[in-house]
């Protein structure tokens, strides 16, 4: 049994307190899912001007020089509260250690500053139309120009992209070797302000706005925006993985609603039930399970697997207390409105949470790999 | 929590599960339950007294190590009382300021009419420390086996689970003990079980990862179904969740000791992830074996009924449920994730 845990230190334990005491403030703007549906940039310059951004980017790059660690604190903290994080999640969580490991010395001037001081905002460019889970087959592409590439293609479900400045844009750059899928895609730093791009709005199934189709017609990056190694697009995509798959959002997306259960719970509304506890009996084991792979990482030790293992139970459990409150009448009407409307909320944002970054049956098949069973 | 990392010399680890595995492979049929051959060459170990001081007698070890003890015997199949002579009644006795000697030990909490139920390994201990009911609250005696009226038992787990009886007289001088000592004992008796189960499930995984890999139907191994695979991959699930969190609970037993109320909370957090756990575990480890996985000559058995057995034991699993959501309602909406996380 492996029982080490990361170090709970003294400073780690104050600046949870710290952000508690900040997110406490805040509790109007809270909500379910708010890494995908809390956009809200004053918040986030808020949370930039206490250094809570940009944590781990090192300080000559405008950063805070923290440990994984510490942004994992900070960022568990945010996510429990529901606090309005979307705004900069993309650029926070991915665009940060991704910049960090392949960026040119050029880009991360360019960018991380900005991202640190929550001016600067990203999305994703990876899933198109005809390539969901199946990440490799993707059709945009990229083809050589003067002085650079051009683009073209569509992109789906680049959450934030009709507010974000720019992507990352997963494109085919060689032609398609059927033998070897994974080879001649590279990734392309894509000013979403830059001509050709048109962004159209997808509604959720309750006409809110989150995601979008990003179209790409022959749309000119320069050869300085070229991120990391031509060519190599696969492995940098999948490198980071672990980092987004293990990360406390993976089981605290409906934390706001279990606490509010729990709250209605103890005042009467809601009457006691055996799987409250089970549910949050879970998301204790979870967060063990999530710090655990966090350390990990944090000593540069490999975590592939355990973070699938996280991804899997916990978003699974997060729609599990959607279920469970659902099923004891949080939704109603007559209920507080709180209650409803986290209610409501986690029931519409519930099946993304096990399609998102890698659907449970994808991240079984990685598991049982490595089970040895394919 | 301060800062401190508990691991266990993985050295020590190799030794307990190779003791246990060599026992293991001498019989035919398990699980094995051990006998006084076993239960000497553990002490000869030092093995047995692990937690015990080192100048009682004991190896002057820790929770986590008597952790890992307690899953090296559960997953080799190997019943022994480790956890109930070293951490259960030899504790108790410490804490009500009782001598120990080198019997071998159990505990039995009876009731005011002085009976206990489901006593384990009560039939095969030299002496039982009873924990009896005196005055609105406990006391403690040490006695002989002999001199309490034992009625044998076995559980779904093969092990000893006796009724015991004591009369009046032998109980008459125990020593009252404060309410804390008997939850600190039903606390870590609560945390044994849950080691266990967590064990079990771990084997349960290695079987069924073997079985799919080796069984061939329609041509190819089970491994290549892609439904197997999900079966198999939700057993690993389960099975890291309910050593997560049984590893957070040994640890904060390790370090913070059972009187501490993050403490309690982290026991019925494992033992709920546990007993779940060991829902899906057992499921799908049957499904995914077949038919052979329900007879007695495969050892499925050995870890899928005792993982049933254990997780019901010293509080059931809906009972654990129940502490966590009680636990949860008193902290209220803004208490709930400082005690999830704190």
């Amino acid at each position: 049994m492996d029982v080490t845990r990361p170090p709970r230190t003294d400073s780690l334990a104050a600046l949870r307190t710290e952000v508690r005491e900040f997110v406490a403030d805040h509790t109007d703007a809270a909500g379910v899912d708010s890494w995908l549906v809390g956009w809200d940039e004053e918040f986030t310059r808020e949370l930039a001007a206490r250094r809570w951004l940009g944590m781990t980017v090192p300080v000559e790059y405008g950063g805070h020089g923290r440990t994984h660690l510490e942004r994992f604190a900070v960022t568990e903290e945010l996510l429990a509260a529901g606090a309005p994080v979307a705004a900069h999640w993309i650029a926070d969580r991915q665009i940060v250690p991704s910049l960090l490991r392949y960026g040119t010395e050029e880009q991360k001037r360019r960018y991380l500053p900005a991202i640190a001081a929550g001016t600067c905002f990203f999305g994703i460019g990876m899933s198109e139309p005809d390539s969901g889970s199946d990440l490799a087959s993707v059709r945009t592409r990229a083809t050589r120009a003067d002085g650079g590439w051009t683009i073209t293609g569509t992109k789906v479900w680049t959450s934030g992209a009709h507010r974000a400045d720019a992507f990352i844009c997963l494109a085919r750059s060689e032609p398609l070797d059927p033998a070897h899928r994974h080879a001649g895609l590279s990734q392309f730093l894509v000013d979403l302000r830059s001509p050709g791009v048109r962004i159209r709005p997808i509604h959720s199934m309750d006409g809110s706005h989150h995601f979008n189709e990003v179209h790409l017609d022959g749309v000119h990056v320069p050869d300085d925006m070229v991120f990391g190694t031509l060519g190599e697009g696969w492995t940098q995509v999948t490198s980071e993985l672990a980092f987004e798959r293990s990360g406390p959002e993976r089981f605290l997306s409906t934390f706001p609603l279990l606490a509010e259960c729990v709250e209605q719970t103890r005042l009467g509304t809601l009457e006691p039930s055996d799987d409250t506890g089970r549910l949050v009996a879970r998301v204790a084991g979870l967060h063990r399970m999530s710090s655990d792979v966090a350390g990990r990482l944090e000593r540069g030790e490999r975590a592939d697997v355990a973070a699938a293992v996280v991804k899997v139970l916990g978003t699974s459990t997060e729609g599990d207390v959607a279920e469970h409150v659902d099923l004891l009448g949080g939704g109603a009407r007559t209920q507080p409105e709180r209650l409803r409307r986290f209610t409501e909320s986690a029931l519409v944002q519930r099946p993304g949470f096990t399609l998102r970054g890698g659907t449970s049956e994808v991240l079984r098949g990685v598991i049982a790999r490595e089970l040895g069973l394919r | 929590m301060s800062d401190t990392v508990t691991s266990v010399d993985a050295d020590l680890v190799a030794m307990m599960r190779q003791v246990f595995l060599d026992a293991r492979e001498k019989v035919e049929e398990g699980p094995l339950v051990a006998g006084e051959d076993l239960w000497s060459e553990l002490d000869e170990l030092g093995l047995v007294r692990l937690t015990g001081d080192e100048d009682s007698g004991g190896s002057g070890a820790g929770w986590a190590e008597a952790a890992e003890l307690l899953r090296a015997a559960a997953g080799a199949g190997v019943r022994v009382p480790l956890g109930e002579h070293d951490l259960l009644a030899c504790r108790l006795l410490a804490d009500a300021g009782l001598p120990a000697d080198d019997a071998r030990r159990t505990v039995a909490e009876l009731d005011a009419a002085g009976t206990g139920l489901a006593v384990p390994w009560a039939s095969t201990a030299g002496r039982i420390v009873l924990l009896v009911p005196r005055d609105g609250g406990y006391a403690v005696a040490d006695v002989a086996a002999g001199d309490v009226r034992i009625t044998p038992g076995t559980g779904a787990s093969e092990e000893a689970r006796d009724t015991v009886y004591a009369a009046p007289a032998v109980t008459a001088g125990a020593t009252p003990v404060e309410h804390r000592v008997v939850a600190a004992y039903r606390l870590r008796a609560a945390l044994v079980r849950g080691v266990q189960v967590s064990a079990a499930l771990d084997r349960i995984l290695e079987l069924t990862v073997e079985h799919v890999r080796d069984r061939v139907q329609f041509g190819r191994p089970l491994a290549r179904f892609q439904a197997v695979q999900h079966l198999v991959a939700d057993i690993a699930c389960e099975a890291e969740l309910a050593r997560a969190a049984t590893g957070a609970a040994v640890e904060l037993m390790a370090v913070a000791g059972p009187d501490d109320p993050r403490t309690a909370f982290a026991v019925a957090v494992a033992r709920s992830c546990a007993g779940h756990a060991a829902s899906v575990a057992v499921r799908n480890a049957h499904q995914a074996l077949g038919a052979i996985g329900t007879t007695r000559e495969h050892r499925l058995h050995e870890y899928t009924r005792a993982a049933l057995a254990w997780r019901n034991e010293f509080g059931a699993v809906r009972e654990w449920d129940r502490r966590v959501a009680a636990a949860a309602a008193d902290a209220g909406g803004s208490g709930l994730w400082p005690l999830v996380v704190d």
